[in-house]
């Protein structure tokens, strides 16, 4: 049984990860009704500028606070060269365009730092403690911890401030929202900026574990992709709850079901995806949406 | 539909090039060529359904894999020679993709991307993982094929007909789904699907159809790629490719037959081309060409073409009338009375 626990409390910790990533995606999707494919790799590139400024000598605190400006920065910047003037295209053009985001992102990583590993430095202090049995490890705690803190303050941020409720208003609807004076292209500049934030703090968070690699985020985002679907795609609590649950699932499925094993640990939220389609497609906590003619 | 495809001359020299094009290529080009025709397979499928159905799938790539297991498979293992093995791959890969696509083909175009996007990164590791069925890292050899008499001395000749042959099929199959009524039933959906759906169409069946075709013509130029290949491994069918496949769609024009053609042509010869300057710049190439062919005229080299071509040919008519306004269409009509 204290297999069982230890293979939950280490699905929680990765499932954290694909939790920030997802609340990443959600918070474009319900901005621009846009999957941002090249959210993970965005994150990378933020990573190794974190890297590569603690490597000059920067403290990691400094270079931590940064490089999250730089990358808020660098989301805007991508939103409104690249996405903006394509709003309103149909979906399959969005996704080629985020697609090439996503090539355009790794590729540029892997000219400037090479396709070599690197060693990221841990922000949480090395060690663990053992609750009944179960040896939990601090990175993991505070990985959690960081996920608490930036799901609920973005929580607080939308549900109390007036940006919040002008942020949703823009997003559930953008011609009304603009005629009672929301200035709604500001607010959808603010999603990416803040997606691209806090899918950075995923990537710094992951990065330790993974090692920095340009291709490193690659298969979190799907996981995050995944994460998303299961939680419903307009809602930051259910990316949350998707991410833990796939990080569990997956973590359970690779060590329990034979025929998945340590390879095939991908199938499972494909498998969790599918399941959700088939019963419920808007996903956990979604809502439906009608369209009128 | 003649005011939107290409002039027939140029189709005319297209296909020209292509028969002759074996006398002065050297057989390394050659063999090139016939890769980036066996990707074209693949990619005039997914044209089929990114450009004319409006879903867009990022698994094709698994599925060219697919394909060229299902080919390398049932030649080592039952010894069917390898062209009788193209038709299985088609099918049965037309068989699978349905098996991935029924769940979320019931939805709009991004749970497909998603689901896609997934099958496209865990097809590698179940081909490690199946080692029994697939190889493993050392992968299945494919013989080679018998070579008529006449071509004896130039076994590449001999492949690069067979590939074109297969491409002529791809083709054709694609005209006759396109120029019917399930191409109009097709565009009908992709550009309203509530709409066509009012109207009586059934949309998850029409879908399913496209990603079916699309599916068989994937399995189709998998299997080709094998061929040509004559062994192959998971490294060669890694989740880029899929990627690599929806690129070339769209840097050819992705509601365009010949378009395929030259998509191809760019994921073959770009990474060549590209790599002796850096190892990356073949991908920053394609991630500014993705971002690029959307954001300038969306479809692709040949619609630039297109453009072009009308441009010339009705200069004395001033301005090119556009086809997205009612007064641009007016226009059009005028024109080709």
């Amino acid at each position: 049984m204290s297999l069982f626990f230890q293979l939950v409390v280490s699905g929680l910790a990765s499932g954290a990860i694909y939790a920030a990533l997802a609340i990443a995606l959600v918070l474009i999707f319900r901005a621009t009704s846009i999957v941002n494919f090249g959210q993970g790799e965005m994150a990378t590139f933020s990573a190794y500028c974190t890297w590569q400024m603690i490597n000059w000598g920067v403290p990691v605190w400094l270079s931590l606070l940064i490089c999250l400006a730089a990358s808020f920065i660098v989301g805007i910047i991508v939103f409104r060269s690249f996405i903006q003037p394509l709003i309103g295209a149909p979906i399959e053009a969005m996704v080629v365009v985020t697609l090439g985001l996503f090539v355009l992102f790794q590729a540029v990583t892997m000219w400037i730092w090479g396709a070599d590993q690197r060693a990221f430095p841990s922000i949480f202090p090395d060690g663990g403690i053992a609750i009944g049995g179960v040896q939990v490890r601090i990175s993991a705690l505070g990985t959690l911890l960081a996920l608490a803190i930036a799901a609920l303050s973005i929580g607080l941020v939308f549900r109390f401030t007036r940006l919040g409720l002008s942020m949703r208003a823009s997003a559930y609807d953008r011609t009304k929202s603009m005629l009672v004076g929301i200035k709604v292209q500001r607010m959808l500049m603010l999603g990416w900026g803040l997606a691209a934030v806090i899918g950075m703090i995923a990537a710094v968070l992951i990065a330790p574990r993974l090692l920095l690699s340009p291709t490193m985020m690659t298969p979190i985002l799907f996981y995050g992709l995944a994460a998303a679907t299961l939680g419903g795609w307009d809602s930051p609590f259910g990316a949350v709850v998707g991410g833990l649950l796939v990080g569990v699932a997956e973590s359970l499925g690779g060590s329990y079901l034979p025929m998945v094993g340590a390879e095939l640990r991908i199938v499972v939220p494909i498998a969790l995806t599918l399941i959700i389609l088939l019963v419920k497609p808007v996903g956990l906590f979604g809502s439906y949406k009608v369209t009128k003619l | 539909m003649n005011s939107r495809s290409l002039p027939t001359f140029i189709k005319v020299g297209a296909a020209a090039i292509a028969l002759i094009a074996p006398v002065f290529l050297p057989d390394f080009l050659l063999f090139e060529v016939c890769i980036a025709l066996s990707y074209s397979i693949a990619v005039l499928g997914l044209n089929l359904l990114m450009g004319f159905a409006g879903q867009i799938c990022l698994a094709q790539g698994a599925l060219f894999g697919f394909g060229a297991y299902v080919t390398a498979y049932l030649n080592a293992e039952f010894g069917l020679s390898p062209y009788w093995t193209l038709p299985a791959a088609a099918v049965l890969t037309a068989a699978a993709g349905l098996a991935v696509g029924l769940p979320a083909l019931r939805l709009q175009g991004l749970q497909l991307a998603i689901i896609t996007f997934g099958i496209a990164a865990a097809f590698p590791q179940a081909l490690l993982k199946f080692d029994w069925l697939t190889g493993g890292v050392s992968g299945l050899p494919i013989d080679s094929l018998e070579t008529p008499a006449p071509f004896a001395g130039r076994p590449e000749l001999w492949l690069y007909l067979v590939t074109v042959a297969c491409a002529g099929v791809a083709v054709l199959l694609v005209s006759l789904v396109l120029f019917g009524d399930t191409g109009r039933t097709l565009r009908a959906q992709r550009d309203n699907a509530q709409i066509a759906e009012a109207l009586g169409v059934n949309l998850t069946k029409v879908r399913l159809w496209a990603f079916g075709i699309s599916s068989a013509l994937a399995g189709l130029g998998g299997g080709v790629f094998a061929i040509l290949n004559g062994f192959i491994s998971p490294q060669s069918f890694l989740a880029a490719v899929s990627i690599n496949i929806v690129i070339a769609s769209i840097v050819g024009g992705t509601t365009t037959i010949t378009g395929a053609f030259i998509g191809g042509l760019f994921i073959v010869f770009v990474p060549t081309w590209t790599s002796d300057i850096n190892l990356a710049l073949g991908n920053v190439i394609y991630g500014l060409a993705l971002i690029g062919v959307m954001m300038i005229s969306g479809n692709g080299v040949v619609g630039l073409v297109k453009k072009l071509v009308c441009g010339m040919l009705q200069t004395t008519s001033g301005n090119v009338p556009s086809l997205k306004s009612i007064q641009g269409r007016k226009q059009w009509i005028a024109l080709r009375k």
